[in-house]
């Protein structure tokens, strides 16, 4: 009787403490995933922002070219077709994210003086009101957010590794130009941006798809 | 402790006037702002005078004194004040001395020290509702966003809220701007597309700050692109109920992925008809609007934004893309119905046929096929007539054909209606040999800016369908209710203040009733025009008949409920109101002789209207009154002449008397028989005796009765000579009593008529044809009768008459005395006839002297005068 007694009262003392634990381990599974859903989003969100940016700046760039041979007079075709040496290279460099994302980084940073220069020499070569200009000027800013926007998601993924400033030093712009030369340099910037940008695009589709739904 | 701090600061404060300030007065604070509704405290100090203390200060807000019960006395030569700030304008608040002394009224500008309080208020709330708008310009989206907001409150112009507009990147880039509006733009350079944005607006014043919300959103949710362009519409034959739109994006992929909206409507509609968002939230650049009327034009637009849920705004909608959908054969019937044209006449009636396109005519109606079959009963024959009626359209109306429907005779009407695909079904209309009875009690009101048709059913039941048809302003209409509607509203449009006959039918398996029919306005007004009012005939003395033509209910502008008519004479206007129906009125009680001015004015429940004046003048008699008039006097004055007739008749002799007296004919007279010593008779020849003295038997007033002998003897009157010849010895007379110049003696004396209108020569002695010629030295033989005989015996003895007429005649000639003067006694010689007169008148009128005169004159007595020498 007093067996049955103390196994009733067992019992009754188990079934809430039952589904205490199963409440808390359903909160606790719970609140993994919305932490997970969380880095998930935000990955996602940052990347695909980058990543639109990306494309943004790539399809401008293609506009840009258009115009820019077409601002620039007869053989406008071949000034793309000659190599610069100064001009940076659009490969995108590493082994791992990190390094990628900072050889993104990098390159962007990079080209960022070259566009200016263009810039520059276009504002001679160009009346104000050409979309020469505005074109370039739109490339150049959104180029700066896209550089910025890597950085964000660099720092997201890896928080407590500060990313690196391209190494040595300013980077290297051409000396003065004659006219000739600078349709050409200009062309093969715009040029090699875009190739960047197509690689830049390429690379953080394969982070969007790797490194988002990992984490 | 306050207190302490308070002394502290009055003593800095009195130290550092007493430096720099020549007033013996001195307030503080001297706040920049002071905010509306805080209580401001304000401290007045005396500065090194003891002629004053503390309580003989006061403080002057806006030329008021402020209440002392808000006044605190710090010490003897200070004081403070409390008080709300109530008033947002700016005002000052001056610490004046009272103190009368001489010393302070000469100098009272150092007694007193003021505080300029300029207003603010707090602001009370953070700026609200803040929406930012980036556009798109070319391809691409403008660097300039766009944000309104919600005001802070309350402010003032001494311290308006400044709001500044912050924008902001990930990159840390930001910009601003400033306004004090709500609504401000900031400039980025180059949007920043895809990048996150912070956006705020800061509220700020002298009186404090306060921010918005921040609006953290990537930039594209901002932006509101420009609509779709290129819109173009595709319609298949195949497909005629579908459209297919296709249009261009307005600004690239790369942006941002667009979602769609698309609306259509037919042309003429109102009413926009929406596709169904999921429908058109995909990426799409076409969509194919379904389910649509064959035959149709339609309107389309497009709008769209970004397609990230909450993202970007609705773009304007594009411009119109226009189209027909492809036609299909005509679906239905068309409405066929006939409205009777004019009044029946002997023959019966001629009636219009006219219709309406089938509900889904599925296209443009070309044509319609009409067949009317006509079953005359007395004969029993049937007459067909088909046609092809090319349409004419009147609005949304097709006018068919008029024709007679003869009495007696059935009609039917069968239409088809045709367009480029097909033709409908074939409607039927028929008008019966014999009417049928229609709706009863048929009732029409305005209602809620409509026409609300009322009626009872028909005793006999067998109802299909009632038409209700209403003709107003040349224009025709009709809908077809049910059969069981007995109320319903006109549906077609309708304008105030014109008049609408609404008629109802019953239509019984397509046989027409007769109609039952009254008038209506939607809209009553007043009228735009009155009758002229005319006179009916001609005015009488005391009154008037007016007519007027009525005003047809078309131009009335509403039911004319009365005539006013107004008439005015003078500055006296009277008015006499009839009934709307009257078309005349018969003015009365009018005075006569009198100019009136007529009007008359219209008037509906909305308002009256004045026609022209007419005016009239009143007759000055009443008929008859002039013939009355007439007669009465005629009446009278023949009266008067009767009685002058009578009068005359029954004194004739009286009058015979006056005016004819019977004179003796000196002819007649006897002279020749008692004058023995001179035998004039057997010498003389009957006719001298006569021609020497004549009776002039003459009217009074009247020459012409002059004998004809004194006629040709009138050259010879007027010869002075032979004037003074005639008067001599004998003289002559006159009827009147008055002396009268003799004929004798005026040179007009051959016209006495002309001369002596009431004189009468009755008597002239007239020198006969012997005597002309003869030379004065003839002594003139005047035979003078000596006879006693009273004259009037020469009446009653006719045969002695000449002969005492002879006396007579000797007896005007009697001298009147012996003492007289050979002028005297021509004078009276001149005289004497008027004595000789018989008027009983001056008879009377002579004086005794006179009657004894002529008593003393009547003896014969020789002449002393003698005549004058011819």
């Amino acid at each position: 009787m007093n067996g049955h007694v103390k196994s009733m009262h067992f019992g009754q003392f188990m079934e809430p403490v039952t589904t205490l634990l199963s409440l808390l381990l359903l909160m606790a599974v719970d609140s993994t995933r919305i932490v997970a859903a969380s880095r998930n989003q935000q990955c996602g969100n940052s990347l695909q922002q980058t990543l639109k940016l990306t494309r943004l700046i790539q399809k401008e760039s293609v506009d840009l070219i258009k115009t820019y041979k077409a601002s620039q007079g007869e053989m406008s075709e071949l000034l793309c077709k000659v190599s610069v040496p100064i001009v940076p290279d659009p490969k995108i460099s590493g082994m791992d994210t990190s390094e990628k994302i900072v050889s993104i980084y990098t390159h962007l940073q990079a080209f960022l003086p070259h566009l200016k220069r263009v810039y520059e020499q276009q504002t001679d070569l160009q009346l104000p009101t050409s979309p020469v200009l505005d074109g370039l000027t739109r490339v150049s800013a959104h180029s700066r957010n896209l550089a910025a926007l890597i950085n964000i998601f660099y720092q997201s993924l890896f928080p407590n590794v500060p990313i690196q400033e391209p190494a040595g030093g300013p980077t290297a712009l051409p000396p003065p130009q004659n006219v000739f030369q600078q349709k050409v340099y200009g062309c093969v910037v715009l040029k090699t941006y875009k190739e960047l940008l197509a690689n830049v695009s390429k690379e953080l589709r394969t982070l969007k798809n790797n490194k988002c739904k990992r984490i | 402790m306050e207190s302490a701090g308070q002394m502290l600061m009055l003593a800095a404060l009195m130290l550092t006037a007493h430096a720099g300030s020549q007033n013996y007065l001195l307030t503080f604070p001297h706040p920049k702002f002071v905010r509306v509704g805080s209580n401001f405290t304000a401290t007045c100090v005396i500065i090194n005078r003891t002629e004053v203390t503390a309580d003989d200060l006061y403080w002057n807000l806006s030329e008021t004194i402020l209440p002392r019960e808000h006044y605190s006395k710090i010490n003897n030569s200070a004081i403070s004040v409390t008080f709300t700030v109530t008033s947002d304008k700016p005002e000052w608040l001056f610490c004046l001395c009272r103190n009368p002394s001489p010393n302070i009224v000469l100098n009272q500008g150092l007694y007193m020290h003021g505080i300029y309080l300029q207003k603010g208020y707090a602001v009370q709330q953070p700026p609200g509702n803040l929406s930012c708008v980036a556009l798109q310009e070319n391809t691409y989206i403008s660097g300039t966003i766009t944000c309104e907001w919600r005001d802070s409150g309350p402010q003032t112009e001494q311290d308006p809220i400044i709001y500044t507009l912050h924008v902001r990147d990930m990159t840390s880039q930001g910009n601003y701007t400033t306004t004090t509006k709500t609504k401000a733009q900031v400039s980025l350079g180059t949007y920043p597309n895809h990048m996150n944005l912070e956006i705020w607006v800061e509220a700020k014043n002298s009186l404090g700050m306060v921010e918005s919300e921040h609006l953290k959103e990537e930039a594209n949710w901002f932006v509101k692109t420009n609509p779709p362009s290129d819109i173009s519409v595709i319609s298949e034959k195949s497909f005629p109920t579908s459209l297919l739109l296709n249009w261009t994006l307005p600004i690239d992929k790369s942006y941002f992925r667009l979602m769609y909206r698309i609306r259509f409507t037919t042309e003429g509609a109102n009413t926009w008809t929406d596709v169904p968002q999921e429908d058109t939230s995909q990426d799409i650049q076409s969509f194919r609007l379904q389910n649509l009327q064959p035959g149709t034009k339609y309107i389309s637009q497009v709008s769209c934004k970004n397609a990230r849920r909450g993202h970007g705004r609705w773009s304007d909608w594009s411009n119109n893309a226009t189209k027909w959908t492809p036609e299909a054969p005509p679906r239905g019937k068309p409405d066929l119905w006939m409205t009777i044209l004019g009044s029946p006449n002997a023959n019966g009636q001629n009636v219009q046929i006219a219709c309406k396109d089938p509900v889904h005519s599925n296209g443009r109606i070309t044509m319609f096929s009409l067949m009317i079959k006509a079953h005359r009963v007395t004969n029993a024959s049937t007459q067909l007539e088909n046609t092809t009626e090319m349409i004419s359209r009147s609005g949304d109306i097709t006018v068919l054909k008029q024709v007679p429907i003869p009495d007696h005779q059935s009609t039917q009407v069968f239409l088809t209606a045709i367009n480029s695909v097909g033709q409908s079904e074939k409607a039927f209309l028929g008008v019966p040999e014999r009417e049928r009875p229609s709706v009863e009690d048929l009732r029409v009101s305005s209602q809620d800016g409509r026409l609300l048709v009322e009626w009872r059913l028909p005793r006999s039941s067998e109802v299909s369908e009632f038409v209700v048809e209403w003709v107003g302003r040349g224009q025709m209409d009709w809908q077809k209710e049910n059969k069981s509607t007995t109320r319903t509203h006109i549906t077609g449009p309708l304008e105030p203040f014109v008049c609408y006959r609404v008629s109802v039918y019953v239509l019984r398996s397509g046989w027409s009733s007769k109609a039952t029919s009254v008038e209506a306005f939607l809209k009553e007004g007043a009228p735009s025009e009155a009758p002229s009012v005319s006179l009916l005939g001609v005015p009488g003395h005391d009154g008037a008949h007016l007519v007027w033509t009525q005003i047809p209910p078309e131009r009335s502008r509403g039911f004319i409920s009365t005539y006013t008519i107004y008439y005015r004479t003078g500055d006296a206007t009277r008015a006499v109101t009839v009934l709307g129906n009257s078309s005349s009125y018969k003015l009365t009680s009018l005075s006569p002789d009198t100019t009136y001015d007529t009007w008359i004015t219209a008037s509906t429940i909305a308002g009256s209207y004045k026609g022209s004046t007419h005016s009239f003048t009143t007759q000055k008699y009443a008929p008859g009154e002039i013939e009355g008039i007439v007669v009465g006097v005629s009446l009278g004055f023949l009266f008067f002449f009767l009685m002058i007739v009578l009068l005359c008749f029954y004194k004739k002799d009286v009058i015979r008397e006056n005016f004819w007296p019977r004179i003796p004919d000196p002819g007649e007279s006897t002279i020749k028989n008692w004058s023995p010593d001179y035998s004039l008779k057997a010498d003389l020849p009957r006719e001298s005796c006569v021609s020497g003295i004549s009776v002039l038997d003459v009217d009074v007033c009247d020459g012409r009765s002059l004998f004809d002998e004194e006629k040709a003897g009138l050259p010879l009157k007027k010869d002075k000579f032979l004037s003074e010849e005639h008067s001599s010895g004998i003289g002559g007379s006159s009827c009147m009593s008055s002396p009268r110049q003799s004929v004798s003696d005026s040179d007009e004396g051959g016209d006495m008529a002309d001369t002596t209108a009431s004189t009468v020569q009755y008597s002239s002695v007239v020198a006969s044809s012997g005597y002309k010629g003869q030379t004065p030295a003839q002594p003139t033989l005047f035979s003078r009768s000596e006879s006693t005989q009273p004259l009037l015996d020469c009446e009653e003895n006719p045969d002695t008459s000449a002969q005492e007429g002879s006396r007579q005649s000797q007896r005007c000639s009697r001298p009147t005395g012996n003492n007289l003067s050979p002028q005297g006694a021509a004078l009276r010689e001149e005289l004497q006839p008027l004595d000789f007169c018989s008027l009983p008148e001056d008879a009377e009128n002579n004086t005794p002297a006179e009657h004894q005169s002529a008593a003393s004159a009547s003896s014969y007595m020789p002449q002393l005068g003698g005549y004058r020498p011819q």
